[in-house]
């Protein structure tokens, strides 16, 4: 409960009302964000493995890009800048690919300090 | 002697770490603080392997490139032993210059999936309480020509801060040299000795 309350922190929410999350539930979503790469990172690996090969059919990607689209649709705000920028499709691979690699490098032990370094880089 | 062997694995690369341990440093049979060769292995690829003199660099290289390729900053690490640069958003182009004479570079081309394994290595290598790599091993004199954010602010710190300092000590000079003279108590005294 308390986590799908964080969630409506994200000002790209269409349920966002306003930011005040706290210092140690940020903390916290980071370490499940480490936690549930670690767990998904074969298919991370696989997502970005199937879009390296430019003569084969992308299916990974393709229903990956799909359904994350489809997503954003279902819970963002639509009016957004940034959001219609994530639903383009011409231009949201370099976003998506980018998300994947810091999830993707972030699975080690150290992998809280390193996410949350990227983050503070951001 | 026997030589420790430890390898770290992350589905299709894997380091294999040869060495000793420090006996004059009380070690554990199994500890390796004396790296003597190491060797990369990744799928479908050439085996990368050289001694430790080598390690240090080309996994700094990997962990400078990812971070460049995360910050929306250009892709490119140029080094005497290494070069990475960015093919496209998916493969990367890596050139392996051999310290010996006439031995042309070793080309590769991996893509973002081996890549995160490497790195995912090289981070069991780091974490590994087993193996002890000397900083001095890890750090190397910074050569390369990489474009990241951090050292930009320090070219720029760099270039305005000993203007600003001569510009401050220069005020700091001239307004002490004020009290050392004082037009009016001159005349004044000018009067006095001569009256007239």
């Amino acid at each position: 409960m308390t986590i799908w309350k964080l969630r409506n922190n994200n000002p790209l929410r269409k349920s966002f009302v306003t930011n005040n999350i706290k210092l140690n539930e940020f903390d916290a979503l980071i370490r499940i964000t480490v936690e549930m790469s670690k767990y998904l990172y074969p298919y991370i690996r696989e997502i970005m493995k199937s879009k390296e090969d430019i003569e084969q059919n992308s299916i990974v990607w393709n229903d990956f890009n799909k359904r994350f689209v489809e997503l954003i649709k279902e819970r963002f705000n639509m009016d957004s800048i940034r959001v219609k920028k994530l639903l383009n499709q011409a231009e949201n691979d370099e976003t998506i690919i980018k998300s994947l690699l810091i999830l993707s490098f972030c699975i080690s032990n150290q992998g809280y300090q390193k996410l949350k370094n990227f983050l503070y880089d951001f | 002697m026997m030589q420790n062997k430890l390898s770290f694995h992350q589905s299709s690369a894997s380091l294999e770490i040869m060495g000793l341990p420090d006996y004059s440093n009380n070690e554990n049979k199994d500890q390796i603080s004396i790296i003597s060769q190491w060797k990369l292995t990744i799928v479908d690829k050439p085996v990368i392997e050289g001694k430790i003199e080598h390690l240090g660099p080309i996994m700094n290289a990997f962990y400078i490139y990812s971070n460049l390729l995360i910050k929306n900053e250009i892709p490119i690490y140029e080094s005497k032993l290494i070069d990475i640069k960015a093919d496209n958003l998916h493969i990367h182009n890596i050139v392996l210059k051999s310290s010996k004479p006439n031995v042309k570079p070793l080309v590769l081309k991996i893509g973002n999936s081996l890549l995160s394994d490497t790195i995912n290595c090289f981070d069991q290598l780091n974490e590994s309480p087993k193996i002890r790599i000397k900083k001095t091993d890890i750090s190397t004199k910074i050569t390369k020509k990489s474009r990241f954010g951090f050292n930009k602010k320090i070219n720029f710190f760099n270039f305005f801060m000993p203007p600003f300092f001569a510009f401050c000590s220069l005020i700091l000079l001239s307004s002490s040299l004020i009290y050392f003279y004082s037009p009016f108590e001159n005349i004044e005294k000018k009067e006095l000795i001569n009256p007239e």
